[in-house]
């Protein structure tokens, strides 16, 4: 049987998926689980193709990065996965020492980012971890928004020697690039060109982006659309070259406004190249058990709400 | 106790340990004093008897690692580490100083022969329960051993990596807890009781073995025992004395971090280790 496209798939199950071609070429690679294996889709893919090197720690996050951190001393590459608020707020300091201070190549996964916690609720709503992780020295910071790029940015990271924390969003999402996609690290992905506004955005809200650059090109309001996969370091030359042609940015996430990518972009133009900047995403709220359309409206950074910012420059 | 040795040469570099450690914690001007000296058998006895080491390649794959995840112990590691000859001797001058390779907790990208970082407590028996199971993927021989402090095993991380460690029967992984019964704000018994200790490690499927942390033969063939030890993770509870040796602070909470401001607290730490006769190398 053939097996489905990767555009078909669920997010967690492209993770899968690639962690396995990783493994099959790279014996360094090694999973880690708390108990949620399932719910991040290595559970059964890689567990039943590479028993031996997936290690579910239970429900012990803390335990789980200082596991990880111990391969990496050995030279393994662990790619460790857990909701995004127990793989950042509940781990920070773990992370932080025994992982970027140490200097140790850990990978780590933050699923179900932001209001895609949804049924969840409050409690695994985390809108900080871009912001945290981002504040932290060694740590590479990344947030694919689709399968073509989270298998890139899983490929990247299996490559790189250096702790990384990474987004993923856990169900299927729109195609933004195709099997030919060229991520890369250093570089924002310029997805629609125009000189009104220019609209950044990272991780789950870039199709929404790009959905609502495509209403406004209709409506005559050319936007120059940059999508971040890496927030950290981030890819600032794009970022202020837009600007200086555009002279007014309008930043999107799945996030608090405060620190994470329009925290990153309102630091570099503030320095670099002063202009007007809105900030889209959670205004310093707590997440709670909502529809995805109430949690846009209650904090206004849907797609409508998106159009408006850039309409209002 | 089947190879020779030699009490009095291990007698006279346990004083040797105990001069340079108050010493250069006094030159800093503070520092983990207590923790660091009811350490110096235990250090002494692994580094110098049990542990498969190269000095001359501190990255040996075969070799034995330490873990030292009570990371203030850093000075007695430092002393070990450059009487072993990873580094020069004259470099225990510099710990603390300004661009250091010798931090008062233990820093892996700063100094040749520390396996881990450490410094926030509770974090290095998982990172050592990590290179326990990396060495069983592995199928290599050596031991991961890690030194944990007993106001430390507080912390509920430590009990995770037990229950980790436990779970699969990681017999890589030897732990030593320096059970001196102190922590910074006073006895272990009166700021969180961690007995019984013993039982508690064989309830998260440990094999245990208890030693006098000062006595040479007893340290010995108990960390000996432990390597044989197969089925289980072994903890090793080292009934130790805090700041042993140092007669002003002596089983004292306050030997957990001391200050020395002037050259009086300077004579009083130095004069309280008695008699001994050493020559700073620094």
């Amino acid at each position: 049987m053939e097996q489905p496209k990767l555009h078909e798939l669920e997010m967690r199950a492209v993770y899968a998926r690639t962690l396995c071609e990783l493994a099959e070429t790279d014996p360094r690679i090694v999973v880690l689980e708390a108990d949620l294996s399932k719910a991040s889709g290595t559970n059964p893919t890689f567990s039943t193709a590479f028993p031996e090197r997936f290690i579910n720690v239970g429900v012990a996050e803390a335990d789980m990065i200082g596991i990880s951190a111990g391969l990496a001393v050995e030279g393994k590459v662990p790619f460790a996965a857990t909701f995004t608020p127990f793989a950042s707020r509940r781990v920070y300091d773990q992370i932080t020492i025994s992982v970027a201070y140490a200097g140790l190549n850990v990978k780590i996964v933050g699923t179900a980012p932001g209001i895609t916690a949804g049924p969840n609720g409050g409690t695994h709503m985390c809108f900080q971890d871009l912001a945290i992780m981002r504040a932290m020295p060694n740590m590479t910071v990344l947030s694919p928004c689709d399968c073509h790029e989270l298998r890139a940015c899983l490929r990247w990271m299996a490559a790189h020697d250096g702790p990384c924390y990474m987004q993923m969003i856990r169900m299927k999402q729109p195609r933004v690039f195709d099997e030919g996609y060229e991520f890369s690290a250093e570089q924002a992905v310029r997805l629609r060109e125009g000189a009104d506004v220019t609209l950044v955005s990272t991780g789950y809200m870039t199709p929404f982006a790009l959905q609502a650059a495509d209403d406004l090109a209709v409506e005559g309001v050319a936007v120059d659309l940059l999508h971040v996969p890496v927030v950290k370091p981030f890819d600032a030359t794009t970022l202020v070259a837009s600007a200086q042609k555009t002279g007014r940015v309008v930043t999107v996430e799945n996030q608090s406004i405060i620190g994470g990518l329009g925290g990153a972009v309102c630091e570099i133009l503030a320095e670099q190249c002063p202009v007007p900047v809105k900030r889209l995403g959670v205004p310093d709220q707590f997440g709670e058990i909502a529809t995805e359309q109430y949690l846009f409206d209650k904090h206004g950074f849907g797609p409508e709400h998106i159009k408006a910012a850039c309409r209002a420059f | 106790m089947s190879e020779a040795f030699d009490r009095e040469e291990y007698d006279r570099l346990a004083a040797e340990f105990r001069y340079l450690i108050t010493d250069m914690i006094c030159r800093a001007k503070s520092g983990h004093l207590g923790g660091a000296l009811s350490l110096v058998e235990t250090i002494i006895t692994l580094y110098w008897r049990v542990m498969k080491v190269d000095p001359a390649n501190p990255l040996w794959p075969e070799r034995d690692r330490l873990v030292m995840s009570k990371g203030h112990a850093g000075p007695v590691l430092y002393v070990a580490l450059a009487y072993k000859g990873y580094f020069d001797k004259a470099l225990l001058g510099t710990m603390n100083t300004d661009g250091t390779m010798l931090p008062s907790h233990v820093d892996r990208l700063r100094t040749p022969g520390i396996d881990m970082t450490a410094g926030s407590l509770g974090q290095g028996l998982s990172a050592a329960a990590g290179m326990a199971m990396a060495a069983r993927m592995d199928q290599r021989a050596h031991k991961v051993f890690c030194v944990i402090g007993d106001g430390e095993s507080n912390e509920g991380q430590i009990w995770e990596a037990a229950m980790f460690a436990g779970h699969h029967k990681l017999d890589h992984l030897i732990g030593i807890c320096d059970y001196n019964k102190l922590q910074i704000d006073g006895f272990t018994d009166d700021v969180l009781t961690l007995e019984p200790l013993r039982a508690k490690w064989e309830a998260f499927n440990w094999h245990v073995l208890e030693t006098d942390g000062h006595d040479w033969d007893d340290l010995y063939d108990t960390i000996v025992q432990a390597k044989a030890l197969t089925g289980k993770p072994t903890m090793i509870l080292a009934h130790t004395i805090k700041a042993k040796g140092n007669a002003v602070c002596e089983n004292r909470p306050e030997s957990h971090n001391i200050k020395v401001d002037d050259q009086a607290a300077y004579d009083k730490y130095m004069c309280a280790l008695g008699d001994i006769e050493c020559e700073l190398p620094y």
